[in-house]
């Protein structure tokens, strides 16, 4: 604001109105310009208001729909969510490779065993008709162990997309902390961090507490 | 025979190497590293025969991994496998131009990994053939 310098000498101004301030009328003059320049401000001010309010009142409404019970509370939680996801399915994963890794081995000795009986029994032993079967189970086995194992890259792919969302809801989280620091300066209250500060969970927390969420 | 498997998830990495045993590269060392960036420091450090690479990984990606394999005048002739779920035209181009050897899209199977591979050594058998 210009408050520091008087307005009669302020080369910002127009001529014309430098001049009229210096003439003897100037402090009328002032005076009048004052308050029509104050009664426009005012009416900016209480429009700007106005939306600020209801757009804190927009973004405080979000944050109490998004902490419904069931609903992870806090975006942090939303991401830990997903992490748990992803470790939960790692795990699941890796469950099932432990199984194919500890049969393949047991199949494939089943099946040599197998081949061994055949090569000695006669075609029509009831022996050589159990070793056929078992020769032929093992190697269906072994076969479908292996597809199993393929089948688990399930969590990689999943696991790109829980990852891609996790950062999305950063980025949301962001863009909210942005928009919360920007509806409450705008509806007086003042921002008591700044949102480029924000480095940590806490800063995070303690500024959405301080407006209420 | 030396391999690196090149990936950030870890059940992906296990499900190479398995694939790789069940394909008959038993007598094999395989290594793992869970992106570019790793991947470098130990290609730079021992030999290798093949490199088994995902595309989407944090730090140093696949496609930077290809080509600063290909930019290291001790590296550039690697064999270079990418095994990723990023399958549009313009990414695949990419890997082409950067001298990838073969280019599988997740989800895979056995048989497809097999396919790839031979085509790879036997490229890699013709050419120490004719040098």
């Amino acid at each position: 604001m210009n408050a520091v310098l008087p307005l009669a000498v302020d080369d910002s101004l127009p001529p014309e109105l430098r001049d009229l301030l210096n003439s003897p009328e100037g402090p009328a003059f002032e005076h009048a310009l004052d308050t029509m320049v104050r009664q426009r401000e005012q009416h900016l001010f209480r429009a700007l208001g106005q939306l600020a309010r209801e757009l804190h009142d927009a973004v405080r409404r979000l944050g109490g729909e998004l902490a419904q019970e069931g609903v992870p509370g806090i975006v942090a939680d939303a991401r830990q969510h997903l992490q748990d996801v992803l470790e939960m399915s790692a795990n699941a994963a890796n469950r099932s490779i432990d199984f194919a890794e500890r049969l393949r081995p047991q199949a494939e000795s089943l099946a040599r065993n197998a081949w061994d009986v055949l090569q000695q029994a006669e075609g029509d032993e009831p022996a050589a008709a159990l070793a056929r079967e078992a020769a032929t189970f093992a190697d269906s086995c072994r076969a479908g162990l292996g597809d199993m194992v393929v089948a688990q890259s399930w969590q990689d792919l999943t696991g790109q997309r829980i990852k891609k969302v996790a950062s999305f809801i950063g980025t949301v989280e962001s863009s909210l902390l942005e928009l919360v620091r920007l509806t409450g300066a705008l509806a007086g209250v003042e921002a008591p961090v700044d949102v480029a500060k924000v480095t940590s969970q806490e800063d995070a927390d303690r500024l959405l507490s301080e407006f209420g969420f | 025979m030396k391999i690196l498997v090149v990936d950030d998830f870890s059940t992906m990495r296990r499900i190479v190497r398995n694939l790789l045993v069940e394909l008959g590269f038993t007598n094999t060392l395989i290594q793992e590293a869970d992106d570019g960036e790793n991947a470098m420091i130990m290609l730079r450090s021992q030999p290798f025969d093949l490199v088994v690479t995902d595309w989407n990984m944090p730090n140093m990606t696949g496609i930077d991994l290809l080509r600063a394999i290909r930019a290291e005048a001790a590296l550039k002739g690697l064999p270079v496998l990418m095994v990723t779920a990023e399958n549009n035209r313009d990414q695949i181009i990419a890997a082409a131009q950067a001298g990838v050897n073969g280019y599988v899209v997740k989800p895979f199977t056995a048989v497809t990994l097999r396919e790839k591979l031979t085509k790879i050594f036997e490229r890699i058998a013709a050419s120490g053939a004719s040098a």
